[in-house]
């Protein structure tokens, strides 16, 4: 048999066929020496306008209490020690926890609330910054889940379905909507916490379930090498890999002449890529040349490691470089008791930096493309869980209702969403599931979430599984 | 010329035919291949088998609903596209009343719309699903190039290749078949000495040889298991949220012998689904049905225990229907399934017979959650005989002082009277003694017993005191937090009764057990309280006055270590203090038992407890004596067989267990579930399996034993084809069957159905010989061709499904990082063992968790096969994963493969492939001649099988000569180049020149060659 005459031909077809489980078009551009966008998204997508080119998603890990921070319920001060009326309640199951418990007595919030901007949004003094920002935001009141548990719920809300095995969110989108940056991963994950003994994460939350491996999270790590294995050792200078790298693009290519599997035009093309990534990694982790301004805006934390503001600094860096979907997972809003204590920490890690990062964006010109969530797997019980005193209190796991914000890329801007009765324990309009804000999120970045479909074991598959509806109210 | 006329046809022809996979050329529509696809995946999911829940009359699955009469109309009218609703609905000129509608996610093309016309044209022919009919052995199709099939496989390949007009590829050459074929045996590479004496062997028979000592390898057995594990969901942790580790690890082994031994594959089901059924079931076949357990198991605090106890059910009924029958079970979960004849009611019959095992919905967060069993290693159990032999003879030796130990006790006891009081108490396993004679205990402080053993979650442990009590309640030894409900071990009286917590955290994980009865105050008792180490209520006792009191179990849910770093308190602690006298509290570190017990309950001195009567009188003074009064021979005897039994328990204690399935005496009952959902039980189903399938086999038992028999019933019609077709998988990357988890009406259409049905009726025939149909695929002359491919063929077949050349496909990521440790003579092969923890970045874990990192191994557990690497389910390592392994938190049967930036990072950077670099650079060096060129060479050759081209050398030359450069003039970074990795480096070699053949080593196992078999 000839060997092949033209391979990059041959490989360009294979790869713009997607019939190769290799890489897309972005190593195919590179290969060919285009300047690189990126890898195309699924062909017919966006399915109509899309309003956001990319998510900016601060999981808030643990569950925060809805009515410490925005779910103001004044009543509740008068209500304090009485027991949560069966009316109320309704024989709603409760978690493991407290389900034993022989009393549920109600306790309101120790932080004191106040209305902002001229929209008026209530949140309390544990987040004054996004306070401030408050008619940038789109509050969600009414959300609502069906896992009562952390592992469950976090991957339910990571991946539609509470079992493990599904891709997540961003698996979903790097896979419909392809990438901008060839040289930087399309879905990147960033993990901060404040200490000890909170709730673990779990690597398939930004797995890709089903879906080919390559759409999963890259993480990116504060210790040591941002990416794994990103770094050439020690006795190997860059001109000693540059070459490498070039005697293995030889050596590939002879293969190919060989042989003429295109997967090896794709193994050169990665090699090239990882070696970009060599390069635009460090650039984008390379603080020193953000102003002062930066840190007066996300706070000081920001010049730490592993902290919040940090992760949301970088965040901003990767969305000017087009990385498709950004999460952020602050772990620690587990709290099931001391939560006075333990939410002041919490707030003080988070607030400012996330209302750093909107301000920012918005300066930047990149909030209208970009849509920032904030929020946790659940809220919290009204009903103290444990010891109830003056000082102190903790509330148990709360799936029923609990409040998330939006904001930017197409999410309406000064608005607040559904509302709760005066326990914060039932809501009382427009509940938004779940599966009905990642059909927004979708809808938001130009996808039918009816029709991002996977087929696997027959089935054609979806985030929003056979559920979901666009919440259109949320969107300006 | 002729040819390429010839080739550039079938080009064209291929764009038609769709590669010959999907439809084919007018006048041969076939219901299955070219129909049934387009109906199910696009109509069935609401004109399908569940059409009844969305109040759809019509349905497209089954060929009398298709042609029935609804009112006047009729969906198809055979031969008559124009008077057929469903050709008038897909084509309706008005979008509105087309089909599918615009609001669903499927269209059907133009293609597919003339597909449907035809069909009903020519008839519309119906056809039954083709997976549920049973496989018949097909003939051997003719060929014309009959020199060409080496084996009946090829037959059917050619035969299709010849319908196609394409030719087979030639075959590859000696050295690139061997290894192939190795790697695919054993995943690992052939040596250089294994090489060269194949391609010295002209015998005809050459290569069947090396199949066979390839077979016969214990490798084998590791490299098969490694898919099972798979497909098995095996790992060493519980997943879910804490995802503490667990010991599966002698399943693991278990597979790998099963596979090394060739045990049949229906009784290697029969032992996994229902080994613990069979009669008298031997050790390994209880082991075996450990992977029913590998399931992920929850022990977050707070869970609905029976939430999850229906996970675990469905995730055994729907992992075997994945594995053996290649049916997506799980989709009739909730409703009847979309696509397939399953009912809702059939998923629940299965359901039923993994319902019935008496495990927990909340697992333990760490270890083994009952039942498990015992496993020992055959060292294991080696040891415990020569221990039991040791113990019998110490126990004979012991026995044969018995007249002179009589003598001596009668001598001794009528001594007492006359000698000043005697007491005695148990001694065995005493860490602490606090007499507090004559101590009240007025209700203001507890005793502060000090820090000294410290008890915990998995020991075994006693209280024993005696007790004098004025008030009804207060804390009588306890240890933790002074405060109501905190964690520790708080022993009280509560109301009269004796109260016994064990707790990490109220009220979720912690412990709670009372006495039913009161005791009484102002009077003296004897209370002993032993916990045996099991974390669960039933490993506890609580003795009151020498008898064990029945108790009432409160809380069961200890899931976590409650050491606590406070010290004992006596009297009080658990914030509640107790008044009365509390005298004699000793702390054993060990379970007494309720003969000790009673002894303890005499509190007299010995020459009283001599005037007495009764079991415990004559126990206590028989074991004083023993310890403390007899001769020192007999003492020494005791003494001696006593601690020897305590080393047999402690030695058993030690051995691994695993998780198995064991029927409960009363069946649980199983209801189908509404929706799914654990909470909405609706009407009770039995065991059985799917109507639409064969029936149990006759006389098959109606458990899971049942169950198993009539997997392997050679009627199935499901499991020898979905297992042949994984292991076609194995070998060519894709099934013949793509869709390996998926063999129903949502699958794909075979490539080649009859030679899938050929292997699935050869595999029954032979009586399930694993071996010998991994030996039919290799030994073909398809499976021997050149992987090499034109860029016609490429364009007309990229996935190789036509099988016009061998495979080519990147190394699984377990065979990746074995053959850099093979090559660079840093293996370390043992086959079996606990499971070790290799070089992984530091931080993963504890980004994670917050908690303990990832602590690796030094020595041997660095250098394992990868098949052995510890695997935490929420933190799977990273070099596996990057290279496409399966998650193993849930079952995965379809081998994929990506190619991506971190893929290439990894393989240039993690230090196990530096080091394995270092290590090839050294080899290179002492075994490959003096010549830079050579020593190039050999390391190719080591790592390819092949002699690589003089211009692939000149390559590696001059990339060799450009970093000897650098390093001669930059010592300091040889050294630190060569510092990667615990092995020692060879100080007897330069180290620049080592970093400069390092530099070459790493450019040889980054190739694209070296991590594909091709």
């Amino acid at each position: 048999m000839k060997p092949m005459s033209h391979p990059l031909q041959l490989t360009r077809r294979h790869f713009f066929s997607r019939t190769s489980t290799g890489a897309g078009v972005a190593a195919m551009a590179s290969l060919l020496g285009e300047r690189a966008h990126g890898e195309a998204g699924l062909p017919g997508i966006p399915h109509h306008a899309a309003r956001a080119k990319r998510v900016i998603y601060l999981f808030m890990s643990g569950g925060p209490s809805q009515m410490e921070l925005f779910d103001y319920k004044p009543n509740l001060e008068k209500w304090r020690g009485t027991d949560l009326p069966d009316s109320v309640r309704m024989g709603q199951r409760l978690t493991g926890m407290t389900a034993a418990q022989s009393k549920f007595p109600v306790v309101q919030s120790m932080f004191q609330f106040r209305q902002h901007g001229q929209t008026g949004a209530w949140a309390s003094e544990l987040v004054p910054h996004t306070g401030k920002i408050a008619d940038k935001l789109c509050f969600i009141k009414s959300m609502h889940t069906e896992a009562i548990n952390h592992d469950p719920a976090v991957t339910f809300f990571q991946t539609g379905f509470q079992l493990a095995g599904r891709p997540s969110i961003g698996s979903w989108l790097s896979y419909g909507l392809g990438s901008e940056n060839s040289d930087l991963p399309s879905f990147v994950v960033m993990i901060s916490s404040t200490g000890k003994g909170d709730q673990p994460l779990y690597d398939r939350v930004w797995g890709s379930g089903f879906l080919p491996s390559r759409y999963q999270g890259v993480k990116f790590r504060s210790g040591g090498e941002p990416v794994l294995y990103l770094t050439n050792p020690e006795g190997m200078p860059a001109d000693g890999r540059r070459r490498f790298l070039d005697d293995l693009a030889k050596l590939n290519q002879m293969q190919v002449e060989e042989n003429g599997d295109p997967e090896i035009s794709t193994r050169i093309a990665q090699y090239e890529m990882a070696y970009r990534m060599q390069t635009s990694v460090p650039d984008l982790t390379d603080l020193t040349k953000e102003p002062e301004s930066t840190y007066q805006l996300y706070g000081e934390d920001a010049r730490k490691p592993n902290t919040f503001a940090r992760n949301c600094l970088l965040a901003r860096r990767m969305a000017e470089r087009g990385v498709r979907f950004i999460q952020l997972f602050h772990r620690g809003w587990d709290h099931h008791n001391n939560l006075p204590e333990n939410i002041v920490k919490l707030s003080k890690d988070t607030d400012q930096a996330a209302a750093g990062l909107v301000t920012d964006l918005d300066r930047r010109g990149l909030l209208k493309d970009t849509m920032v969530v904030w929020g946790g797997e659940f809220g919290r019980t009204v009903y103290c869980q444990g010891k109830l005193t003056k000082e102190d209190y903790g509330r148990d796991h709360h799936p029923r209702c609990f409040t998330m914000w939006m904001a930017g890329g197409g999410a309406k801007a000064g608005y607040t969403h559904g509302a709760t009765d005066d326990y914060s324990y039932n809501i009382t309009e427009n509940p938004v599931h779940v599966h009905d804000l990642h059909a927004t999120i979708l809808h938001a970045l130009g996808i039918d979430h009816l029709k991002l479909t996977y087929k696997f074991q027959g089935r054609h598959f979806r985030l929003t599984d056979i559920h979901g509806k666009v919440v259109k109210e949320l969107l300006g | 010329m002729a040819k390429r006329r010839m080739r550039l046809l079938s080009i064209f022809a291929g764009f038609v035919s769709g590669l010959g996979l999907c439809a084919s050329a007018p006048g041969a529509v076939e219901f299955n291949r070219d129909i049934r696809p387009i109906l199910s995946d696009r109509c069935f999911s609401c004109h399908g088998p569940d059409a009844a829940s969305k109040k759809i009359q019509l349905r497209l699955d089954s060929e009398t609903a298709m042609m029935a009469d609804l009112g006047g109309r009729r969906a198809v009218v055979p031969g008559d596209p124009a008077k057929s609703v469903l050709i008038q609905r897909i084509s309706h000129e008005k979008a509105a009343l087309r089909m599918p509608p615009a609001y669903s996610p499927f269209k059907l093309s133009d293609r597919e719309i003339e597909l449907l016309k035809q069909w009903v044209t020519e008839g519309a022919q119906w056809q039954k699903h083709w997976s549920l009919n049973p496989p018949a052995r097909p003939e051997l199709p003719r060929v014309r190039d009959a020199a060409w099939p080496r084996n009946a496989v090829d037959h059917f390949v050619l035969s299709k290749l010849e319908r196609e007009g394409l030719q087979p590829n030639p075959a590859i050459d000696k050295a690139g078949l061997l290894r192939r074929v190795s790697l695919d045996l054993t995943g690992l590479p052939p040596t250089l000495a294994e090489l060269d004496a194949f391609l010295s062997d002209n015998a005809a028979t050459a290569y069947e040889r090396q199949v066979d000592r390839l077979l016969a390898s214990p490798r084998y057995g590791e490299r098969m298991a490694a898919r099972w594990l798979d497909v098995a969901r095996y790992a060493d942790t519980n997943g879910y949220q804490t995802d503490g580790e667990r010991s599966m690890w002698r399943w693991r082994d278990w597979v790998i012998r099963a596979f090394n031994s060739n045990m049949p594959f229906d009784r290697f089901t029969i032992e996994q689904i229902a080994g613990d059924l069979l009669p008298n079931p031997t050790r390994d076949q209880i082991i075996a049905t450990g992977f029913n357990r590998n399931h992920r198991g929850n022990g977050e605090g707070g869970i609905v225990p029976e939430e999850y106890m229906v996970e675990y059910a469905a995730d055994r009924l729907e992992t075997m229907s994945t594995v053996w029958l290649g049916v997506t079970m799980g989709c009739s979960r909730c409703h009847n399934h979309k696509y397939d004849p399953l009912t809702q009611k059939d998923y629940y019959s299965l359901f039923a017979y993994f319902n019935n095992i008496p495990d927990r919905g909340r697992y333990f967060k760490f270890g083994n959650t009952p039942p498990f069993e015992p496993a020992p290693t055959p060292d294991q159990e080696q040891r415990l005989a020569q221990l039991e032999s040791r113990l019998a003879e110490a126990k004979q030796r012991f026995d044969g002082m018995k007249t002179r130990m009589e003598t001596g006790q009668r001598e001794w006891q009528r001594s007492l009277a006359a000698a000043r009081p005697v007491e005695w108490s148990v001694s065995d396993g005493l860490k602490l003694h606090v007499p507090l004679s004559g101590k009240q205990f007025d209700g203001t402080a507890a005793h502060d017993a000090g820090k000294a053993s410290p008890f915990g979650y998995t020991n075994s442990f006693s209280i024993s005191a005696w007790i004098y009590p004025t008030a009804a309640s207060g804390s009588i030894v306890t240890r933790g937090k002074d405060a109501v409900e905190e964690s520790g071990i708080v022993l009280a009286l509560d109301n009269g009764k004796l109260r016994w917590d064990l707790a990490a955290r109220w009220l979720d994980d912690a412990l709670r057990v009372e006495t039913k009865e009161t005791i009484s105050l102002h009077q003296w008792h004897h209370i002993l309280a032993t916990y045996s180490g099991t974390k669960l209520a039933e490993g506890i006792r609580i003795y009151i006055d020498g008898k064990e009191a029945p108790l009432n179990i409160n809380l069961d849910e200890l899931n976590q270590e409650f050491r606590s770093g406070e010290p004992w308190r006596i009297g009080g602690g658990g914030g509640s203090l107790y008044k009365g006298r509390i005298e004699d509290v000793r702390l054993y570190a060990r379970a007494l038992g309720a003969g000790e017990a009673e002894m303890q309950a005499l509190r007299k001195p010995l020459h009283e407890v001599a005037t007495m009567h009764g079991k415990a009188a004559q126990s206590k003074l028989h074991f004083a004596y023993l310890e403390d009064h007899a001769d020192a021979d007999v003492r020494e005897a005791w003494k001696h067989y006593r601690d020897l039994r305590y080393q047999r328990d402690a030695y058993v204690a030690s051995f691994p267990t695993v998780m198995v399935m064991r029927e409960m005496a009363k069946p649980r009952e199983t209801f189908l579930l509404l929706r799914g959902a654990y909470d909405k039980p609706g009407e009770r189903v039995s065991r059985n399996v799917p109507a639409a399938l064969h029936p149990l086999p006759g006389g098959a038992p109606a458990n899971r034993l049942g169950l198993a028999q009539w997997l392997v019933d050679p009627a199935n019609p499901l499991t020898a084809r979905a297992i042949v077709n994984r292991f076609w998988q194995m070998y060519f990357g894709t099934g013949i069957v793509k869709t390996v988890e998926d063999l129903g009406a949502q699958g794909e259409w075979p490539s080649h159905p009859e030679l899938l049905d050929w292997l699935a009726t050869e595999f029954v025939r032979t009586g399930w010989d694993v071996k010998a149909i991994q030996k039919a695929i290799v030994m073909s002359a398809t499976y021997q061709q050149s992987s090499r491919v034109s860029p016609d063929l490429v364009q007309r077949d990229p996935e190789n499904r036509l099988l016009a050349r061998g495979p080519r496909v990147r190394l699984p990521a377990e065979t990746v990082r074995d053959q850099a440790l093979a090559v660079s003579g840093l293996l370390k092969e043992r086959i079996g063992g606990p499971s070790v923890k290799p070089y992984q970045p530091a931080g993963l874990w504890t980004e994670l968790t917050g908690g303990e990192d990832y602590k690796r191994d030094a020595g041997d557990g660095l250098y394992r096969r990868s098949l052995y690497t510890f695997w935490k389910r929420t933190s799977p390592p990273p070099a596996m994963m990057n290279f496409d392994a399966a998650g193993r938190e849930t079952c995965i049967v379809r081998e994929n493969r990506t190619n991506t930036p971190l893929q290439a990072l990894n393989l240039m950077n993690d230090v196990t492939y530096l080091e394995a670099a270092r290590k090839l650079a050294e080899r290179m060096m002492k075994e490959g001649g003096r010549a830079p060129s050579e020593r190039i060479a050999y390391g190719y050759r080591l790592t390819t099988s092949r002699v690589p081209r003089p211009r692939e050398i000149e390559v590696l030359l001059g990339n060799y000569r450009n970093r000897l450069d650098y390093y001669q003039t930059n010592p300091e970074a040889a050294r630190m180049l060569l510092k990667q990795g615990d092995s020692p480096r060879d100080e007897s070699l330069d180290a620049s020149e080592v970093a400069a053949f390092a530099n070459v080593a790493s450019l040889i196992l980054n190739l694209d060659e070296t991590i594909t078999k091709q």
